[in-house]
């Protein structure tokens, strides 16, 4: 049990990452209104960003740009695959933004719960 | 039609499924990352890339497949945005978010100063990408902040937004002629098409340029995004 505990405590980021995640599902999950779940989606995307960074860390070490006299580096490449992540986050964000102002403006609405009630009348 | 008890009762279990399967993972975790692709990229990525930031050799060098399709996502993106929102801009008021009588005249004063200062920065990032932390991505997006400012010090302010988004065709067209470049200088595509022999002066220009590309490229899609989202509201 203690040995589960220290492993959990030096592993804090990954604990503090999914606790993140679990927050942006819950937010995703029980909120109806659209913008809300937007904003949890971008907390889960955050919580996978700071989970994969965190992958590369390395104690003691500093950011990884070469000077003379640094012994340990952290691990560029889940960084530099996080870069990618990040501008797809912001790619998603904001169709999925331009997608809710039409849905505003056809139901007059951010309920998803409302709108879908509304097309359930209208069939 | 699951009671609102019981729908609760399920969020939680599968809540508590994906902490425990995270939890499970914890056991190994560093060694994923942390074994010899690290070393190599500490012995050889200097002198492979000519960058002193691992980050940028990485993302322009090593990977330069993976980001051009990064860039080509957020050109999708912006595509896509133009394309909800373009219907009927005609009977809208462009200036809603940026009414003048509501936004205070200190903040106006105060973008006025920051406006040049945040622009510079943008591109002092943009061009020390290989020196520093940094690159055209994150440079880009502060520049395009910077834009955003100046909706707020003019709001009489016009944007052509067809314009914009040929020039950011046109420059990611110009990211993949230069990453194509390396198919005729070292006949492999897709890397520096400088050769490391060459010296790390010359090596430079290849990352200079293409930060460069990357950072303007980005600038001009998140200033169409932006344009976009300020003509939607009424």
């Amino acid at each position: 049990m203690i040995d589960v505990a220290m492993r959990l405590y030096e592993n804090m980021y990954y604990l503090v990452s999914v606790i993140l995640f679990v927050i942006g599902f819950h937010t995703l999950l029980t909120h109806s209104n659209l913008i809300k779940k937007i904003i949890g989606m971008n907390i889960m995307e955050t919580a996978v960003f700071l989970f994969f960074v965190s992958t590369g860390y390395v104690r003691g070490g500093v950011a990884p740009i070469i000077e003379p006299g640094v012994e340990q580096y952290v691990n560029p490449l889940p960084t530099a695959l996080i870069l990618t992540g990040i501008v797809v986050a912001v790619s998603v964000t904001a169709f999925a933004l331009s997608l809710i102002v039409k849905l505003y403006e056809s139901y007059g609405t951010l309920d998803a719960e409302e709108i879908m009630r509304i097309r359930s009348t209208e069939l | 039609m699951l009671s609102s008890v019981s729908r609760k009762l399920i969020l939680i279990a599968a809540m508590a499924v994906v902490f425990g399967l995270f939890a499970a993972s914890l056991i190994d975790l560093a060694s994923l990352y942390n074994d010899a692709t690290k070393d190599y990229f500490f012995e050889h990525g200097f002198e492979e890339t000519g960058s002193n930031n691992l980050v940028t050799g990485i993302l322009l060098d090593y990977r330069l497949f993976d980001s051009l399709f990064e860039a080509g996502i957020l050109l999708v993106a912006v595509s896509g945005v133009i394309w909800v929102s373009k219907h009927d801009f005609a009977d809208k008021n462009p200036n809603f978010m940026i009414d003048k009588y509501k936004t205070p005249d200190l903040f106006i004063s105060f973008a006025r100063l920051v406006y040049p200062l945040l622009l510079a920065f943008g591109l002092y990032i943009i061009l020390n990408g290989h020196l520093s932390p940094g690159g055209g991505f994150q440079g880009g997006a502060l520049a395009a902040t910077a834009i955003l400012i100046l909706y707020f010090i003019d709001k009489n302010k016009e944007t052509d937004i067809k314009r914009i988004v040929t020039i950011e065709k046109v420059l990611y067209l110009a990211i993949i002629l230069v990453a194509l470049l390396s198919l005729f200088t070292r006949s492999t595509a897709f890397t520096n098409f400088v050769a490391p022999a060459a010296g790390r002066q010359w090596q430079v220009v290849y990352l200079v340029t293409l930060n460069v590309l990357i950072g303007l490229k980005v600038a001009f899609g998140l200033w169409t995004i932006f344009t976009a989202f300020l003509k939607e509201g009424r």
